[in-house]
């Protein structure tokens, strides 16, 4: 088993069966609609593309940089206002679909640079006391500025994509491509991203930020950048939501989203791409498929046994904060991790224990 | 003019509330540099207990008056034990999720204690339900005006006793032998544990004593508002925590100042702009000061940190 | 080993997600193989069940977890007595019905991407006729459009802004595609709702000069500002109009601002949820003790009297419908929602029942008119826009030209020391 294989797309070298078995998840996700033809269930599957997106974004500020984002949801309501605004009855524009994902992305980007400039001198947890302040007033502001935005109501009837004559409607098949395209392509970029000079300069800020500067990084446009790329994805996200939902309102993009990214990330294993992704589907699993199932079995335990309290039990606020907790407490590099995260996260402990503890 | 000072007495009366608070944030953050993200949920956490000792104590929520001494008795009564509990509560978070961390990089702890925060939070959403729960207001309430302008007790009583906590906390802090533990930990900690400090129980003090004056405000608040919710922590401690940076992260009486500025801006912002607009107000002071005056307004003054 | 293990963790627990959720509605995956696409889900593709026949389902979209469950819950028990009852009774030779509960709160709020996803899963589903739900008005928004483009009929309980019928979205489409129109509702308007409060107040309360809050949310500022209009219609004066914020806990700032108004009324558009008990508690430190507060069906119920405590006296709400101890049929309704739950009515359980109730006649007129066999979407639809003169157990109703229910009676209660006393109520049948 140590025939390797080079992958296009600067995707490196791996084992063949490693090879295949990433051609075979990826045939599996591209197949997915057509083995499953249950709407619902792809419907289901699709939002969590914007939510993978989500954590690739945020995974750039966090995981890669080591800029701590409280209020990444921000981001993602910028951008689903940009493209609500003008492809919508709001304005009676009605931009296209496909040159506003970029701009939404771009809006967004721009956004990341506004809140990064003026944070770039802050620590650590400065600036998360900073982008959760912002991740507080951007919605409150969406929402005040009501003759713009829709106030309360949102803006609704938000156009939908059209591919080539191809309208993409409510069908959730057409959306759960474009996301699969997008993640896609995004997990390529990243990953050619986070080896090249720029993903290297990321690390070494997140590492030491003295000592890359002194190295030569350049701490404002690294910092800057790491805002920019991950807020743009964030755009991106929004962007289609607003498509695929057609309304979009202020109450979507509030604490509880940004922290909901943030556990993916902390979950999978800050930094690691791989981490990401599979945090992101587990997190994605736990909201859309298993909290609900979760009150649902807690709902019909009280009624059998005629308890009140376990009948109306609410966990999850409970299930979210023991992830948080238990997985920095004892695996603070997350599921997935690679041997320099690991050495970071577990500074001050011997040595052998980290090692021991990462052993694949 | 006199609904300028009206809207002060209403400000500084929330802002007393943010300001017990803040103390909290601003003891931790002084010695181990932790947001302590959840010290808001034991804030409420605070209201929780009280009313579960105030049952206990067959005080209700029916609106029934205790007056004179046996009122002052029982609030006490309450207000100690339930920061006696929010202490502990605080000893024990920080020893199962923070103490491990100590050492980590900085996020780490910081995401513990939204952890923290979030588990906090869905035990009391199974404990008291997922609405506003009453909070007994079982002292009586005399009205004093003078010129237009009115103050009741229990504003008095927010203001009196936020005051007096932070006098009690700079005595204890300056002239005692813990006090000046906590300072040369908040300082070099390393250094301190070499002149014999045990930098472990100092912290676990500084918790407690952070805790407690957060289970105090949980019981102040109670009174004032008549109400509290499982939720409330969450932005009472935003902005507690906004108002220990304005005054100054690290120091007493900065926090001090900075609660009852933030509880007079809100006000003022209701009664000049417009109320939906406050928490863009307070927030955008968070962030402005956050990035040019990062010391906050009473940081330079005081270098030392507590 | 690590890495490799947690990857197969992860797809096997997909995996394991995908197929519970598909067990459920295992039927659909061989009827709707041919047509991926929305609109073409509807056919009948109808499960058989061994005890009572063909099995229809009736999908119940509700918020039932957080803070929406003690509303939501009550809400759904509704729904499903209609359901079990119509079994019984036999309502639909032939057919057994079953209750499709998803919740559509996420994080224990009430979320309009889920309740999209929830339609979605519903439109999956051929079993699925119909659709009891949403609660929410802003989660209404997000559906509407997907059940008609689905073709599923959406029979709302609660929803009351006028928008979601009236509002220049719904006019276009009525215009376009008027045969497309999937949503319905049994409770009455803002429209009707907020005037019908403003018109009492005003005449019979003597109250002039009003300062209007709400809580900057879609149900909240509908009312709000259709309490306004109307108000000042009749000849009040508006001396303010404020916006709280969500998660506010003090209002005294708010409050004083108002007294310095000098208003003789209050009021309050929102929920007890969303601050409607806690302003009225904190009015008498600002001196505004004595001043009537008002609002409408949001505050109507016991969290209110229980946040308002003390204060729970001389407010007065509108509530969109009738008041259901006042008919003999209502009574029989409280009667075994008691038995069957163990616990006293919801505000919503009512209505619940009766969307459950005109779904399920639509249902059996729809397998009358097709010959005994199970009905498509297309067929259910059109047998509820015929709904007429349907006797329930909040009155008898039919469904007008916006799906909006006729039944326009409009009930105002008054607290008293602490509890809620049915005042009047006024049936504004003839309004547009």
């Amino acid at each position: 088993m140590d025939a390797r294989v080079r992958l296009p797309l600067g995707l490196g070298e791996v084992a063949v069966w490693q090879a295949l078995g990433l051609l075979a998840i990826v045939a599996l996700f591209a197949l997915y609609p057509v083995i499953d033809r249950n709407i619902g269930h792809v419907s289901a599957v699709a939002d969590a593309g914007y939510f993978l997106l989500l954590v690739f974004g945020l995974n750039i500020v966090v995981g890669f940089a080591g800029l701590l984002d409280l209020g990444y949801a921000a981001f993602f309501a910028i951008g689903a206002y940009t493209y609500a605004m003008v492809a919508s009855t709001q304005f009676n524009l009605h931009l296209n679909f496909w040159p506003m994902l970029i701009g939404s992305a771009c809006v967004a980007a721009l956004f990341g640079v506004i809140l990064g400039f003026p944070t770039l001198r802050l620590r650590g947890d400065y600036l998360a006391i900073v982008t959760l302040g912002f991740g507080e007033i951007v919605p409150q502001v969406f929402l005040n500025l009501d003759k713009y935005t829709g106030g309360p109501n949102g803006i609704s009837n938000v156009d939908q994509p059209v591919f080539f004559g191809h309208a993409f409607g409510f069908n959730p098949v057409p959306y759960y491509y474009l996301y699969l395209v997008v993640a896609l392509i995004s997990l390529v970029l990243l990953n050619n991203l986070r080896r090249s000079r720029l993903g290297r300069a990321w690390m070494a800020i997140r590492e030491d930020e003295l000592a890359a500067t002194h190295m030569g990084v350049n701490p404002v446009t690294t910092k800057l950048l790491a805002f920019a790329m991950g807020a743009s994805f964030a755009g991106l996200a929004g962007c289609i939501y607003a498509a695929k939902l057609t309304l979009i309102s202020p109450d979507e993009f509030n604490f509880s989203v940004s922290v909901t990214i943030l556990s993916a990330i902390v979950l999978g294993g800050m930094g690691s791409l791989l981490g990401a992704f599979i945090g992101g589907l587990l997190l994605a699993l736990l909201n859309f498929m298993v909290l609900p199932q979760v009150t649902n079995w807690t709902h019909a335990l009280g009624t059998a046994l005629h308890n009140e309290a376990i009948q109306n039990a609410d966990l999850h606020y409970i299930i979210y904060g023991l992830i948080l907790v238990l997985v920095m407490l004892f695996r603070p590099e997350g599921l997935i991790s690679n041997a320099s995260r690991r050495a970071e996260l577990h500074h001050g402990q011997p040595a052998t224990s980290a090692a021991a503890a990462g052993v694949e | 003019m006199a609904i300028f000072l009206q809207q002060l007495i209403n400000g500084i009366a929330q802002g007393g509330m943010y300001a017990l608070i803040a103390l909290g944030y601003t003891m931790v953050y002084g010695i181990v540099e932790l947001i302590n993200f959840a010290h808001g949920d034991v804030f409420t956490l605070g209201s929780f207990l009280c009313i579960a000792i105030l049952a206990l104590l067959g005080v209700s929520a029916s609106g029934q008056i205790i007056a004179g001494w046996q009122g002052a008795l029982i609030a006490l009564l309450v207000v100690v034990l339930a920061a006696l509990l929010c202490g502990v509560i605080g000893v024990l978070i920080e020893r199962f999720a923070y103490r491990r961390l100590r050492n980590a990089p900085r996020l780490a702890p910081l995401i513990t204690a939204i952890g923290v925060s979030f588990l906090l939070q869905g035990v009391m959403r199974n404990w008291k339900g997922p609405s506003e729960i009453s909070f007994p207001q079982f002292l009586p309430n005399p009205t004093f005006a003078f010129g237009g302008v009115h103050i009741d007790l229990r504003e008095l009583l927010v203001v009196i006793v936020s005051i007096l906590m932070m006098v009690a906390l700079q005595f204890f802090i300056y002239n005692t032998k813990l006090g000046k533990a906590m300072r040369a930990s908040a300082q070099d900690r390393d250094a301190a544990s070499l002149m014999g400090i045990n930098v472990n129980t100092t912290i676990a003090w500084t918790f407690f004593i952070g805790s407690a004056l957060a289970g105090v405000a949980g019981f102040i608040s109670g009174m004032y508002f008549g109400t509290t919710m499982f939720t409330n922590g969450y932005q009472a401690g935003l902005k507690a925590f906004t108002a220990a940076v304005l005054g100054g992260i690290g120091n007493i009486a900065g926090a001090m100042l900075g609660g009852f500025l933030i509880g007079i801006v809100e006000a003022m912002t209701a009664q000049y702009i417009s109320d939906q607009w406050t928490n863009v107000v307070v927030f955008s002071i968070l962030v402005l000061i956050l990035v040019l005056r990062p010391s906050g307004l009473l940081g330079e003054q005081l270098p030392e940190k507590v | 080993m690590h890495r490799r293990y947690i990857i197969a963790l992860t797809l096997a627990l997909i995996a394991a997600g995908c197929s519970q959720q598909s067990s459920q509605t295992s039927s659909s995956t061989s009827t709707s193989a041919s047509s991926a696409a929305t609109s073409a889900a509807a056919t009948s593709g109808t499960t058989s069940n061994a005890a009572g026949g063909t099995v229809i389902k009736i999908g119940v979209d509700l918020p039932v977890s957080g803070a929406d469950a003690s509303i939501g819950v009550p809400t759904q028990y509704g729904a499903q007595l209609a359901v079990k009852q119509a079994n019984e009774k036999h309502l639909v030779p032939g057919f057994t019905f079953e209750a499709d509960v998803l919740d559509d709160a996420v994080n224990g709020v009430h979320d309009p991407a889920q309740g999209a996803k929830n339609i979605q899963s519903f439109g999956a589903d051929p079993a699925v006729l119909g659709v009891v739900g949403p609660f929410n008005s802003n989660v209404a928004r997000a559906e509407i459009p997907l059940s008609n483009s689905l073709q599923l009929a959406l029979i709302s309980p609660s929803n009351t802004n006028p928008t979601l019928t009236k509002g220049p979205d719904a006019v276009a489409m009525r215009k376009d595609h008027p045969d497309q129109i999937a949503y319905f509702r049994v409770c009455t308007t803002d429209d009707i709702q907020g005037p019908a409060g403003a018109a009492y107040e005003y005449t019979k309360l003597h109250v002039k000069n009003a300062y209007v809050v709400d809580d900057n949310e879609t149900y909240g500022k509908g009312v709000a500002d259709q309490w306004e209009g109307a108000f000042k219609k009749l000849g009040g004066t508006s001396l303010g109009h404020d916006h709280i914020t969500k998660g506010q806990q003090d209002f005294h700032a708010l409050l004083t601002r108002i007294a310095n108004t000098h208003p003789d009324i209050v009021f309050f558009g929102g929920n007890s949820s969303t601050g409607g008990g806690l302003i009225r508690k904190q009015m008498p430190d600002a001196g505004l003790g004595s001043v009537i507060y008002a609002g409408a069906d949001g505050i109507s119920d016991n969290q209110f009297l229980q946040d308002a405590g003390s204060t729970a006296d001389n407010v007065y709400v509108t509530v969109a419908s009738v008041n259901a101890a006042k008919l003999p049929a209502a009574a029989q309704f409280l009667k075994d929602y008691q038995a069957e739950y163990n616990q006293p009515v919801g505000p919503y359980s009512a209505n619940a029942y009766t969307a459950a109730m005109v779904m399920i006649r639509a249902i059996g007129e729809a397998v009358k008119a097709n010959g005994g066999k199970a009905p498509t979407r297309e067929q259910v639809l059109a047998q509820l826009r015929m709904t007429k003169d349907f006797p329930s157990v909040i009155g008898t109703f039919s469904f007008d030209a916006n799906g909006d229910t006729t039944n326009r009676i409009i009930s105002i209660y008054e607290a008293v020391k602490g509890k809620w006393v049915f005042v009047t109520q006024q049936n504004f049948a003839g309004s547009p």
